[in-house]
């Protein structure tokens, strides 16, 4: 302790520099010592991003130029440096850098050495990149494809280029049964059958037919719903808190728009806007799920947060949410941008549109979004605080301002009737009175039964125990019906005037109406309850009866319109009939605008980011790492010149996604085989990490495609497509897409293989764990499907050796011939297996050890992994 | 699960020398997820060349002196009345109908003082400060050479208090049960999700048993079922039921399979797979998983030995409360826990209270309910400090009593206390815990936590330093933590 007090007298400066001098290894080197320093703490405001006071501090050059007020440094003099005093001060609101920790010690101590030894500007030291010059930021333009003799392939003529210039040897193709299989499981996420395997048409046809299955729309569906966070809706109990009811709405249209090829552009515009883009379009508006999704019952901000977070992520690769407390600190988003962006988003909400057919919104309804609140203002969050809005800053819808040039027009867009006044719309009026009609009729039915009972007409039958009474409810029920459809009839016929002009008499009718009908279903119920009923149930009638029958006096005009969409409510204190019938006639447009801007050719990220998604699902690894955050955080990809190319070919395609996928599958760089055995060794120690794809890549199979496999394989999946999410953990043959996804309710299978993360899942996770290989070791479905699939190979050839149902058993599940040594392996189990006591117990032992055979090759690692 | 632990390739082989660890990772097509295989990979050594990445992986060892092995973390789900258990508050008698603002401690509603709560349920029903003061409904005893005082609810806990250190100044900042997530991550529910303290140990340490998972929950869980986040699944919590037929999801095939079929079809596969090493050298992929597989079939059987308590003596059943209904349940995880601490598993998660909301969420019937569920986990919680101290294995293990928050020193209805985040209690003991002392505390109403108040994450530090890892250590590329998320120690009770 007190060596310590007594070192403390002498300014840790003079220790560094008398250590320095005895030892000229230690003497602070700025390149090492303090430029990372600066770069790491300070650069964010004091370099090319910002330059707070007009300092730089990303050269020493720029650092001794000092700022608008003036040197900050003075050579060979630390104690009369501004710099020095700014980060020592003890008055935070001074010391830099502000809000945040101090440097260290010795950082402060290296930067007073530096100064102390007259500040030595480095030769020829490069200041920070033009943050527009960053690499994603550029517009994309087609770089020029490399010459390669030849190779004809763009994709492997751009990478063909690399093995060259570094002197790469390649993988061979793989066997032809392996890369069908890598094929099957891309493009469908269902492998191939035994005649699919030895199918000779040409590659490239068979990759025509892949893509034009309508099950491939389902296997993409699977991994944008993992970029775009499908969530099936939550809470608590009955209580909606997260996301929305029936989004399946929303999945079935990702899997439409993928299997007819709809354009990505087209895709982003429908999910952020189809109802300004397509006003009226009921498929189109399907989309906006992905907006609905993001619906948070108890926070706006946190809603609005997730939607602006992940809206920048999905589509444009930039980490947006890092501008809501302070300007982002490494890319060229400013805190008024982040707002600027929300006031985009600020006048939408959610609600559910009706289904033709269905009158019941807890049965089928289209979540969706609209501008409710075209005026509501947006306020910049000081420190992302909502309780402390900054009401002298002027935010605007826009997009940030750094990429505003090819921002399309802010225009509001006029929205047709049934969109505004969903009640107006023809089919749900007539599904409204079919089902009044219908009750009218069953009830009608009701009554007679009950006169019949009574014995007022007909056959006698088995007495009631008291006809009367019968015969009154069934009667009251019978006035109820009636007087709903009359009610229904006059609302509609008030509701359609008033479009135009409100009409007295129709909305006194239709007032009328709604008076008689309350005042039958009280007169039922109290005839229901009867003279001993419970006494608050008889009250609440009885007062229900007295309020019908002076609204019936009062003769007003006051009449309740026909509510013809269900919206969410905005806060738990809200009930439904808080919110008017009808909404905002127009549109504010702003989604639209923002949707157009991402979807703009001049965008320089929207393309990259989607060929990056969709490129790493082919070859296991993307082309940028970070495949959510494009920033200036992302180093220039190695191979940015295919990025783009496939980016600028990806958008001239019209965004097709199909043209994508051809593109890469038919490229010699996916059909290459993943093994390094027999590898070129200057290949392996040049790139053991296999940077320049010179062979594929091994990936694990998704959940739902180890899953879905099992099935397919055992002739037990339900092929059929769409409709309501199916409740997860019960016998459903149907494909994991279609199981309910949320919070609360997951397939327990699925989530033993890295099932999608709702809350963010950009890349899904390929843990190996044991739980896995209990799970195939254990499960029914892998033991069910074990005995099918033995079963389904042995019929293919019946009277065929064990070797060769050995050899049908690894095609099928492995996509290749055993060899040697896995055909004996699996003989000598054979044997040994015979021997068993329990298996010659069973009926018919060789069918016993054929399906025990397929359970043991379902756990070989090659059964999920895409080779 | 540490199958990784030894990854297929010998550590120390040429092999494993020569490769990288990043060309590993990317071998095993691992994004991500692969965090664990790097972690683990460079744990046994094969990252230690690796001079590309600043970032280096927690080694596995504890990074000084350890004074517990493993954690029994205890969470009683809803908030536990701290007036009623650990934290006596006779002015709660003596002002008892009054209003607060009637009473000398009027200044206890300052909305300064409050505003560090985040609402999230804007007017809910629930999670408001509720004024007119209830009294106590129970009695407090003073126990042990210690003294402290610990209510009648909770009276054979009491007779373990000199193993205590009771700290009676706990805060959160979720006034509702999202405090279920921020007890275990540190981070408001409107946060977004990180790592629970249970997987940040699992990260840290490395197994003491390759047959076991390291980190397992027994009991309900609601509000995130997850705990890896960030750091992938493989840090989630092993969901373990005490039922030696199916302790873990698909522990036992579920449809009847011969157990020496069973055992020739895990030979085969073994033999498989490694026969598929030699077509796919350097896969590491490939060799994780013949690793993961091999420990599965050990899982299969160790996990079911060790929740079968047929070894186990009458006395230490009834220790632990297995001969009555009430007490059963609990009382067998608390078992199975010390079974598991005895096998080196780290950290054992144990959930109490079923519902959504957690089931010691009394808005009414305190009286009635508290006592209910108090009886539930006092014999058995109290059984377990005395079992693992007799056994001379409380010093290595720490135990956790926690919740969610306290309850309102108000009554909320007739009979009933809200959720209230400003001052509740918890208790650790063993693992190098200073037993029998109190620390910090709440105001003479119990309401705000006035002496040495801690964060919940100030717990997390304390065992992690208990553990022998530092909070700052624990962290990844690319998932920034803030100061609040590792806390400081609790100096005062270590």
């Amino acid at each position: 302790m007190r060596a310590r007090i007594q070192l403390g007298r002498f300014s840790t400066t003079l220790i560094l520099a008398w250590v320095a001098a005895l030892c000229p290894a230690l003497a602070i080197d700025y390149l090492r010592d303090i430029k990372p320093v600066f770069k790491e703490r300070c650069q964010s405001c004091h370099g090319a991003l910002k330059q707070q006071a007009g300092l730089r501090l990303d050269t020493a050059a720029r650092l001794l130029a000092g700022g608008k007020d003036g040197v900050v440094v003075v050579p060979g003099k630390p104690d009369a440096s501004r710099l020095i005093d700014r980060l020592t001060t003890s008055d935070v609101h001074e010391r830099m850098p502000l809000e945040a920790a101090p440097l260290q010690p010795q950082q402060i101590a290296a930067i007073r050495e530096w100064i102390l030894a007259g500040a030595p500007v480095p030769p020829d030291e490069k200041g920070e990149e033009d943050p527009l010059e960053h690499w994603s930021f550029r517009r994309i333009e087609r770089p020029p494809m490399p010459e390669i003799g030849e190779v004809a392939h763009p994709v492997d003529r751009f990478l063909v280029a690399k093995h060259r210039e570094k002197k790469l040897r390649t993988a061979p193709e793989a066997e032809r049964t392996l890369l069908l299989r890598r094929l099957y499981l891309d493009l469908m996420g269902l492998p191939p059958t035994a005649e699919q395997l030895s199918d000779e048409r040409a590659y490239e046809d068979i990759v025509d037919e892949l893509l034009a299955s309508s099950h491939h729309g389902e296997r993409w569906a699977r991994h944008w719903m993992d970029v775009w966070r499908y969530s099936d809706w939550y809470g608590l109990g009955d209580q909606l808190r997260n996301s929305q009811k029936h989004l399946w709405h929303w999945r079935d249209w990702i899997v439409e728009s993928l299997n007819e090829d709809k354009g990505y552009d087209r895709m982003i515009e429908e999910m952020i806007a189809a109802d300004e883009l397509a006003p009226g379009d009921a498929d189109a508006v399907r989309a906006t799920g992905f907006l609905a999704r993001n619906y948070y019952l108890f926070n706006r901000t946190t809603w609005l947060d997730d939607t602006l977070e992940h809206t920048g992520k999905a589509f444009l690769g930039l980490t947006l949410n890092c501008a809501k407390c302070h300007d982002h600190k490494y890319d060229p988003i400013e805190m008024v941008d982040y707002y600027n962006l929300r006031a985009v988003f600020e006048p939408h909400q959610v609600r559910l549109d009706p289904v033709p057919g269905v009158i019941d919104f807890e049965k089928n309804g289209i979540p969706r979004v609209f501008d409710d609140h075209p005026d509501a203002e947006t306020f910049l969050h000081v420190r992302g605080d909502p309780a402390n809005p900054d009401k002298t800053i002027k935010i605007t819808p826009a997009v940030p301002a750094v990429f505003a040039a090819f921002a399309p027009p802010l225009e509001p867009v006029a929205l047709p009737l049934g969109e505004w006044a969903p009640a107006t719309r023809k089919t749900f009026q007539e599904d409204h009175l079919a089902a009044a009609r219908a009750k009218v009729e069953a009830t009608g039915k009701d009554l007679e039964r009950a006169l019949a009972k009574a014995g007022a007409g007909g056959a006698p039958v088995a007495k009631a125990a008291d006809p009367a009474k019968e015969v009154a409810l069934a009667e009251a029920a019978r006035d109820v019906a009636v007087a709903e459809l009359a009610h229904l009839e006059a609302v509609i016929a008030a509701d359609t005037a008033a479009l135009a002009k409100p009409d007295e008499a129709l909305a006194c009718a239709a007032s009328q109406r709604e008076a008689e009908m309350l005042a039958a279903r009280a007169k039922s119920d109290l005839l229901k309850l009867g003279p001993d009923g419970d006494t608050k149930k008889v009250k609440a009638a009885e007062e229900a009866l007295a309020v019908a029958e002076k609204k019936l006096a009062a003769k007003d005009a006051d009449y309740t319109p026909l509510r013809g969409a269900k919206k969410a409510l905005e806060t738990p204190e809200h009930k439904e009939d808080t919110y008017g019938p009808s909404f905002s006639p127009t549109s504010t447009g702003r989604r639209l605008m923002f949707a157009k801007w991402i979807t703009s050719r001049e965008n320089p990220l929207a393309a990259r980011v989607a060929v990056n998604q969709v490129w790493m699902r082919h070859f296991g690894e993307p082309l940028v790492e970070t495949i959510f955050d494009f920033g200036r955080q992302a180093p220039r990809p190695e191979h940015l010149e295919l990025l783009d190319w496939l980016a600028v070919e990806f958008m001239e395609s019209g965004w097709s996604f199909k043209h994508l996928h051809r593109l890469l599958v038919t490229s010699q760089a996916y059909r290459r085989c993943s093994s390094n055995a027999g590898m070129d060794p200057a290949t392996l120690a040049a790139d053991p990490v296999n940077r320049f794809y010179w062979r594929a890549n091994p990936r694990r199979m998704e959940s739902q495609v180890v899953r879905d496999s099992l099935l397919h394989l055992a002739g037990e999946l339900d092929v059929s497509m769409g409709g309501p999410s199916v409740p997860p953990n019960g016998s459903s043959k149907r494909r994991g897409i279609y199981f309910t996804h949320s919070r609360d309710e997951e397939d327990k299978f699925l989530t033993m293989f890295d099932n999608a993360d709702i809350l963010q899942c950009y890349r899904r996770p390929e843990s190996i764990v044991p739980q896995q290989a209990l799970a195939l070791a254990n499960a029914a479905i892998s033991l069910d499907a074990s005995g099918k699939i033995a079963a389904r190979v042995h019929a293919a050839r019946p009277g065929a050796d064990r070797g060769a149902f050995v050899d049908g058993v690894f095609m099928i599940l492995l996509g290749r011939f055993p060899e040697g040594d896995e055909r004996n392996a699996c003989l000598d189990y054979w044997t040994e297996m015979d021997s068993l006591e329990s298996v010659k117990a069973t009926r018919d032992p060789e069918a016993t050890i054929r399906s025990r055979l397929v359970h043991a090759v379902l756990n070989h690692n090659d059964f999920v992994t895409v080779r | 699960m540490e199958f990784f632990v030894h990854s297929g390739v010998a550590p120390g082989s040429p092999f494993a020398r020569s490769l990288h660890r990043r060309e590993f990772l990317h071998r095993a097509g691992l994004g991500f997820g692969g965090l664990a295989l790097h972690a683990m990979l460079a744990r046994d050594g094969f990252g230690a060349t690796g001079a590309e990445s600043a970032y280096l992986p927690p080694s596995g060892r504890p990074q000084f002196t350890p004074k517990a092995k493993s954690v029994i973390w205890l969470f009683m789900r809803g908030g536990v009345s701290h007036m009623e258990s650990f934290d006596p508050k006779p002015a709660l008698n003596r002002y008892a109908d009054k209003s607060i603002s009637e009473t000398p401690f009027a200044s206890v509603l300052d909305p300064e003082k409050r505003k560090k709560v985040r609402v999230v349920v804007v007017n809910d029903a629930n999670g408001q400060q509720r004024t007119k003061i209830y009294p106590l409904q129970t009695g407090f005893k003073r126990y042990g050479k210690s003294g402290i005082e610990v209510s009648d609810w909770f009276p054979h806990i009491g007779s373990c208090v000199d193993d205590l250190a009771v700290i009676r100044s706990m805060w959160t900042t979720d006034d509702n049960h999202g405090a279920q997530v921020q007890f275990h991550s540190g981070r408001h529910m409107l946060d977004p999700r990180v790592p629970t303290i249970g997987a940040w140990v699992k990260y840290g340490l490395g197994t003491l048993n390759e047959n076991l998972p390291q980190f397992i929950n027994m009991g309900p869980r609601f509000f995130d079922p997850r705990d890896g986040h960030y750091l992938g699944p493989a840090y989630d919590a092993v969901k373990l039921k005490v039922d030696p037929k199916n302790p873990l999801d698909y522990a036992q095939p579920e449809i009847a399979l011969d157990a020496n079929e069973q055992k020739l079809g895990f030979d085969l596969v073994s033999r498989l797979n490694r026969l598929n090493q030699s077509r796919y050298p350097g896969d590491a992929g490939l060799d994780a998983r013949i690793k993961s597989y091999e420990l599965a079939y050990r899982m299969q059987m160790a996990v079911p030995e060790t929740i079968d308590f047929s070894k186990e003596s009458e006395a230490t059943k009834n220790l632990y409360g297995l001969d009555q209904d009430e007490t059963r349940l609990f009382g067998e995880q608390l078992l199975a826990a010390r079974r598991f601490v005895e096998r080196g598993v780290r950290f054992i998660q144990i959930m109490h209270g079923d519902g959504a909301a957690g089931a010691w969420d009394q808005h009414s019937k305190l009286k009635a309910e508290h006592s209910k569920l108090a009886m539930q986990v006092d014999r058995p919680i109290a059984g377990l400090l005395k079992d693992l101290k007799q056994r001379g294995l409380l010093e290595e293990t720490l135990v956790v009593f926690g919740t969610e928050f306290g309850r309102t020193p108000g009554s909320q209805g007739a009979d009933g206390r809200d959720h209230h985040p400003y001052g509740f209690s918890v208790w650790m003991a063993g693992g190098g815990i200073k037993g029998g002392i109190v620390h910090g505390a709440t105001d003479e109403l119990g309401f705000h936590a006035v002496e040495s108040p801690h964060y919940v994450t100030d717990l997390h530090a304390t065992l992690l330093h208990q553990m022998g890892l530092h909070a700052h250590h624990l962290e990844v590329p690319g998932h920034k933590r803030l100061e609040v998320d590792f806390g400081e120690v609790i100096r005062e009770i270590v």
